[in-house]
Formats: C-alpha cells, sequence, structure tokens
C-alpha cells in the first residue's frame, strides 16, 4: 500500500513541477508584463522598475521559479497584494478559504447524496416513466446556464421571499458569522448559495450516477445473484450499491478541487468572500502576485485530491495497487 | 462525411431518433440565423445598439396604457429630433434615425411640426393628469395616516404608494384618459408612413420581446448574440478537437516518449481548474491590442478543451493499434504515418463528432460566464452580456432580458444535448441509454 501511495506521489511530482512552470509562464511572457499591466500605459517607469524589482520580475525567470515553487511548498507567500496595499497574499489566502468551504463542502455532501438516490431510483425503474421524467428534468436542468439559477435563485430566494415571509430568511448578499453566531450566520448567508449549487449540479451528477448504475446492473454477478433467488430490490441495493462504490468515489474525488473553483460565481454573486471571489477581484484590479499565488494553490489542491482518490481505489479496490 | 458513412448502422440508429433529428433541424435554423449575420450582415452590431422604444418595456403580453403613452412619447421625440435638424439635413437625420425602416409621412415640414407639437401638448396633459392623480393620493393617503397616527414610515410609504397607484388605476382606465390616449395615438401614427411588407415585419421584430434599460431591442440583441454563440462554438470546438485528437492519437500510436509527453502535458493543463485557466488567460490579454476581440477568448478555450477529446482519443488509439487491420497495414509495408491517418484517425471520427458536440455546449456555457464576469466578449451583445445587464433589471422585477437570453440558449444547448445523447448512443458501444 505505502508502496503504492509513494509511487502516486513521486508519479505526480513533475506534474507539479510542470503547472507551476505553465502558470508562471503564462502570467510573464506573451501580450504584456504584469507590472505594465497593473499600472497602465502612463506608467513613470521609475514606478514600473521598482514595483518589478519588489516582486523579483527582473530576476531570471529560473531564479523565479525556485523561489515560487519554494513559497509555494513552505505555503509562505510573504508578497504584498499590489490591490489591497498592506496585506500579504498569505494573510489573504488564510481569511478566504473558510468561507469557500463553508459552501462548497455542504453543497457536495448534500449533492452526492441526492443524486446517488435519484441515481438508484432512476436506474431501478429504467425505462419506466418516473426514469424518463427524471432524466428529461436533468437533461433540461443541465441546459440552463449557472447564472440564470443564481440570479432568478437570488430573487425569488432572497428577494421575494423576504417580500411573502416578511422577515429576511436569506441574505441578498454579504457573509458574516460574528454577529448572530455561527449556525444562523451560515443559514442566513450561505445557505442559499448552497441550495442554488446543489441544484446546478443535480442534473450532471444524476444522469452520470444512473448510468454507473444501469452499466452496474448489466454485469454477470448481477444474473448470478438473480438466478440465485436475491430479490430485486436486494439485488439493486446491496450488490449493485457496492461495487458501484468506485466510480462513485471518483466521482466524487474528482469533484473535490472542483469545491474551491466551483463557488466563483457564487461567491461573486452573493458577495462572499471566499478563495474565488478574491481570485476575481485579484484579476479585475490586475493584482499580479495575488492571481499566481492563488492558482498555483488551486493546481496543488487539484493534485492533491487526484493522490487523494488514486489511495481511496486502491483501498476500495486491491488490484489497482499490482498496476 | 461520405454517404459511406451515412450508411453505417451507427449513423441509420441516429437518424432513426425522431427527437435527435429535431435537434439537428433547430441547431439548423440557429446555423441559418447565424451565418445571415456574419456573412450577410442581416444584424449589425449598430442595430444592438439602437434605440427602438421606450426603456426597460417589455413589448410581450397586454399593452398596459401607461407602456402606450411612453410609446407615443418616444415616437414623438424621436420625429421631433429629426425635425429639429437643419433643412438639408432632415433626409439623412430620418434614415440616420433608429428604426430606419419606418419613414415619416410625406407630408410638409412645417405641418409635421404643427403636428408634432399638438401631439405634445396632448401628451403634457395626459402625463400631467396622471402625475397630478398619483401625487395627490399618495399625500392625500399621507396626511389620512398621520391623522390616524400611524408613523412607520415604511408601511406609511407602501400604503401611500398602493393608494397612488389604484388611483393612477382608476384614472388611466376612464373612458375620457382613454379616448385622449387614442386621439394621440391616432396623431403620432399619421405622422409617420404605413408600414407595409419586409419593413413591417423588421419593425414588429425589433419590438417583439421589449427594449433594455437603454431602450435598446431585446430580441435584435439575442439574436445577434447567435452568432456570436456559434463563432465561438464551432472555432474553438472545432480546432480543439481536430488538435486534441491528432495529438492523442499520435501519442498512442507511437507511444514512447511522444506518449509520456502528451501525457504530462494533458495531466498538467488538466490540473488547472478550467474556469480559473479561462480567466487566467483572459486576464493575459488585458491591455494589448486583441482586448476587444474576440482572440483571447478563443485562445483560452482551446488551450482548455483539446484535454478531453485528446485523452479520449488516446484511450481509444491504444486499443485501435493492435487489432488485425492495423497489423495488415503494417505487413502490407504502409508507413506508420500513413496507417495513422488513413486507418487509424478515420475509426475514432465518432469520438470526434462526440465530443464536438459536447465541447460546443461548453463553449457556449463558458462564453456565458466569461462575459458575465466581463472577460469575454466585448463591444457587442452576447447572452453573457446580457444576462449581466439584466442583473439590474430583474430587481426591479424586470424579466423579458434574462428570459430571452436564457430561452435562447438553452434551446441551442438543450439541442446540443439531445444530439450529442444520441450520437452516443448511436455509435459509443460503452456509453448507457
Amino acid at each position: 500500500m505505502w508502496n503504492y501511495i509513494v509511487r502516486r506521489l513521486l508519479y505526480n511530482i513533475p506534474v507539479y513541477l510542470g503547472i507551476i512552470l505553465i502558470l508562471m509562464a503564462l502570467l510573464r511572457f506573451g501580450a504584456a508584463d504584469p507590472a505594465y499591466t497593473f499600472l497602465g500605459k502612463n506608467a513613470d517607469p521609475g514606478d514600473l522598475e521598482k514595483i518589478r524589482h519588489q516582486l523579483g520580475l527582473d530576476k531570471p525567470f529560473f531564479v523565479q521559479y525556485v523561489q515560487f515553487l519554494w513559497e509555494v511548498l513552505t505555503l509562505n507567500f510573504e508578497q504584498e497584494s499590489w490591490g489591497r496595499p498592506g496585506r500579504t497574499v498569505g494573510e489573504m489566502l488564510s481569511t478566504a478559504y473558510i468561507p469557500t468551504l463553508l459552501i462548497t463542502v455542504p453543497g457536495l455532501m448534500i449533492t452526492a447524496t441526492i443524486s446517488i438516490c435519484v441515481g438508484l431510483i432512476s436506474a431501478f425503474n429504467r425505462g419506466r416513466l418516473a426514469d424518463r421524467t427524471l432524466m428529461v428534468l436533468a437533461v433540461v436542468g443541465m441546459s440552463v446556464s449557472f447564472l440564470v439559477y443564481i440570479i432568478v435563485g437570488q430573487y425569488y430566494g432572497a428577494f421575494q421571499l423576504k417580500e411573502w415571509v416578511g422577515t429576511e430568511i436569506f441574505a441578498i448578499e454579504g457573509f458574516d458569522l460574528e454577529e448572530n453566531g455561527f449556525i444562523a450566520g451560515w443559514l442566513t448567508y450561505c445557505a442559499l448559495p448552497v441550495i442554488i449549487s446543489v441544484i446546478v449540479a443535480m442534473g450532471y451528477d444524476t444522469r452520470f450516477y444512473r448510468a454507473v448504475m444501469v452499466e452496474e446492473s448489466s454485469k454477470d454477478y448481477m444474473v448470478t445473484a438473480k438466478a440465485k433467488g436475491a430479490g430485486r430490490r436486494k439485488v439493486m441495493f446491496v450488490h449493485m450499491l457496492k461495487n458501484a462504490m468506485i466510480p462513485i468515489i471518483t466521482r466524487v474525488m474528482t469533484t473535490l478541487p472542483f469545491l474551491i473553483v466551483g463557488s466563483v460565481l457564487l461567491e461573486y454573486y452573493f458577495n462572499i468572500p471566499g478563495m474565488g471571489n478574491r481570485l476575481l477581484g485579484a484579476i479585475f484590479d490586475k493584482d499580479f502576485p495575488v492571481i499566481q499565488a492563488f492558482t498555483a494553490i488551486f493546481a496543488v489542491v487539484f493534485i492533491l485530491s487526484n493522490i487523494l482518490t488514486d489511495v481511496l481505489y486502491a483501498l476500495v479496490d486491491p488490484r489497482v495497487r499490482l498496476q | 462525411m461520405t454517404p459511406k458513412f451515412l450508411r453505417s448502422r451507427g449513423a441509420k440508429k441516429f437518424f432513426k431518433s425522431r427527437l435527435a433529428t429535431f435537434s439537428l433541424f433547430v441547431i439548423g435554423i440557429y446555423t441559418a440565423i447565424g451565418i445571415a449575420v456574419l456573412f450577410f450582415d442581416a444584424i449589425t452590431v449598430d442595430d444592438t445598439l439602437q434605440r427602438v422604444g421606450p426603456d426597460s418595456t417589455p413589448m410581450i403580453g397586454e399593452q398596459k396604457i401607461e407602456k402606450r403613452l411612453r410609446d407615443a412619447d418616444f415616437h414623438l421625440a424621436r420625429l421631433e429630433s429629426a425635425l429639429n435638424k437643419k433643412e438639408e439635413d432632415v433626409e439623412n437625420a430620418i434614415a440616420n434615425l433608429a428604426l430606419a425602416e419606418r419613414g415619416i409621412s410625406d407630408k410638409p415640414r412645417e405641418e409635421l411640426k404643427s403636428e408634432v407639437a399638438r401631439g405634445w401638448e396632448l401628451y403634457d396633459e395626459l402625463a400631467t393628469q396622471k402625475d397630478d392623480a398619483e401625487f395627490d393620493a399618495f399625500d392625500g393617503k399621507k396626511k389620512e395616516l398621520k391623522e390616524q397616527g400611524i408613523d412607520d414610515n415604511e408601511q406609511v410609504q407602501k400604503l401611500a404608494g398602493n393608494a397612488a397607484d389604484e388611483a393612477v388605476e382608476a384614472l388611466v382606465t376612464s373612458e375620457d384618459f382613454v379616448g385622449s390616449l387614442e386621439e394621440l395615438e391616432g396623431i403620432v401614427a399619421a405622422l409617420y408612413r404605413p408600414l407595409t411588407g419586409w419593413d413591417a415585419t423588421m419593425y414588429n421584430l425589433r419590438r417583439s420581446i421589449g427594449t433594455d434599460r437603454q431602450g435598446r431591442s431585446i430580441s435584435i440583441r439575442a439574436l445577434f448574440s447567435i452568432k456570436i454563440a456559434l463563432q465561438i462554438g464551432v472555432v474553438s470546438a472545432l480546432i480543439s478537437v481536430i488538435f486534441g485528437s491528432l495529438l492523442g492519437a499520435a501519442a498512442a500510436f507511437y507511444g514512447g516518449l511522444i506518449d509520456h509527453l502528451v501525457v504530462w502535458l494533458y495531466s498538467t493543463f488538466s490540473s488547472i481548474p478550467s474556469l480559473i485557466f479561462l480567466i487566467v488567460i483572459s486576464y493575459r490579454f488585458t491591455g494589448t491590442q486583441w482586448e476587444s476581440s474576440l482572440l483571447p477568448v478563443y485562445v483560452a478555450f482551446c488551450l482548455t478543451f483539446w484535454i478531453g477529446p485528446c485523452r479520449i482519443v488516446r484511450g481509444e488509439v491504444l486499443k485501435i493499434k493492435e487489432l488485425e487491420y492495423v497489423q495488415a497495414a503494417t505487413a502490407v509495408g504502409f508507413g506508420k504515418f500513413y496507417i495513422l491517418l488513413k486507418h487509424v484517425v478515420p475509426n475514432t471520427m465518432h469520438l470526434m463528432f462526440i465530443n464536438f458536440s459536447l465541447l460546443f455546449i461548453g463553449a457556449i456555457k463558458s462564453e456565458v460566464i466569461l462575459s458575465f464576469l466581463g472577460l469575454g466578449v466585448k463591444n457587442q451583445p452576447s447572452w453573457g452580456i446580457m444576462i449581466r445587464d439584466s442583473g439590474p433589471e430583474v430587481v426591479n422585477g424586470f424579466f423579458p432580458q434574462l428570459g430571452a437570453a436564457t430561452v435562447f440558449m438553452f434551446i441551442l444547448v438543450i439541442s446540443f444535448n439531445v444530439l450529442s445523447d444520441a450520437l452516443q448512443d448511436a455509435f459509443d458501444p460503452k456509453h448507457v441509454s
């Protein structure tokens, strides 16, 4: 097992080096240089030099590469943000991840639970009216833009609901956990974005899980189980669900990195100070140090979750370890 | 697509599905509109910027009296602005006006001017009546509430507002008011040439859904956006599918170092979440000469989209290259490159079609998101920009713009969703339906 984990880790090192290389090159070469983009056409050459020197942009690329790798490895980002002077990138990072996780983790868990159930129901009734209705709904749901869910959800879920009920149940925007305590704060500020993210993800996930279950149900062991006289329900929910766990785990794990990113639009629209919102703010401010550090962190999380998926895979299915 | 391809079992299965054929038909209509806009300038960017009516007015559904009043105001103002130009410019000014197809009637200029003045008089009278009724009712209710001792400001505003609405409603439905309004509309109609044929169609089309906050036609903007969506979808999906599949096929077929390199490349690129990657690339183009073109969007999409087809085609080619017909081709003495292009790649065609369809959906959806964030399409309308513009409108309960963008996009995306499902059903034996 350990052997396998170490192999996965070693395998991912070149990928990781490559990501940082591509990101840094992408941010430095090509169009305009970051300091110029930040200060604009009429910038004073002295200022440009100063800002480049401050970030080490005047050093050779290789030196910058090694330095930045070290920063990412130690998670120690000392540079000052350009857009918000006086705050270092590290500080921004450490305050931004909590709101993001508060939206994405519940979102992921609820989505996975509901869509696995719906997928099972759909596969159980394959070809019948219930299955068809659910799948048509899933395709329709997939075809509407994310933005429409957000805008309409905010209008009816926060704005109109307040008019109907008389008190504020979901806040229109903002984020404040201190004022009324954690749970009340979460319900006011995060619950609506979570509901919207669940609705958006349902279509895709339901279709996927249904496909997994339908595929499993045509395998030989299912026929054997049925031949032995196991009831239809038992075959479905005991024999099949266990075997379907592998693709399910993969699916859940591959959506893990999108936990951080997936909520970019939600955070932006509901004005929640999470990672995605900070990154977008940095893009609008042309805040180079923040953009670089945040994208690198996203990549790290992505790779870590990939490794975690592989390990879980090996735990569930011992055959994987030998490959 | 050769006729041979159309005669294949998969193609027959595909065309048997009525839903898939219908979705192809819908996509065909969209493509026709897109081509008409792109190559024949059926709708220009200027068309999408013109004022075609009073601002934030839905034109679908029942025409309320207030809306009719504002419309009369718009038409009077439009004519007056042309008449106030210097003598020789009038023809020009009219031709350059918004809604150019609605010409001004041939009456002599002085007569037109006096008619406009008469129209304004009537309009002012009606508008004053309405405002007076509103203010009187509002103030009256406020006083009444004060006497009753209700002090809560919010409640007072609400109740007084309701009273004012009621008073206006009572006034505008009264026979006198409606009669005067009809007279005003008669004056306005007489000022313009009657519309016939194509002009009338265009005029009705422009005003079919409604206007946004700047009085621009929502229907024209939504139709123009079809071109943007198709352009972005076709260009980025086509480039990424061709590039990605060829790379994947080559990697699997040649193996060795090339394979390692390609696998490393796509695992690296796929480790940066695509939305983040799109955002960063769009950022990199700010401040350059391509900033306001579609180039940043194309680059961003192509750099992220090639991964999917590359991975899938590589997997398929790994299987194909062990098959007998490839061995046979090798035994006959064909070169590796020839076999790859002639025998291997054509057998991954179905995967390319499926991926094209999937990427097309991805491109349209991502374009909307990027444009919404202000990083995508610039200087011309797109569904994303319409949705962004509709944000403040929705707060005021005005939905036509959001609705139009959503419906236009929804129909295209769902057609492609149905199409890719049908393609997968027909050509991909692994796919579960």
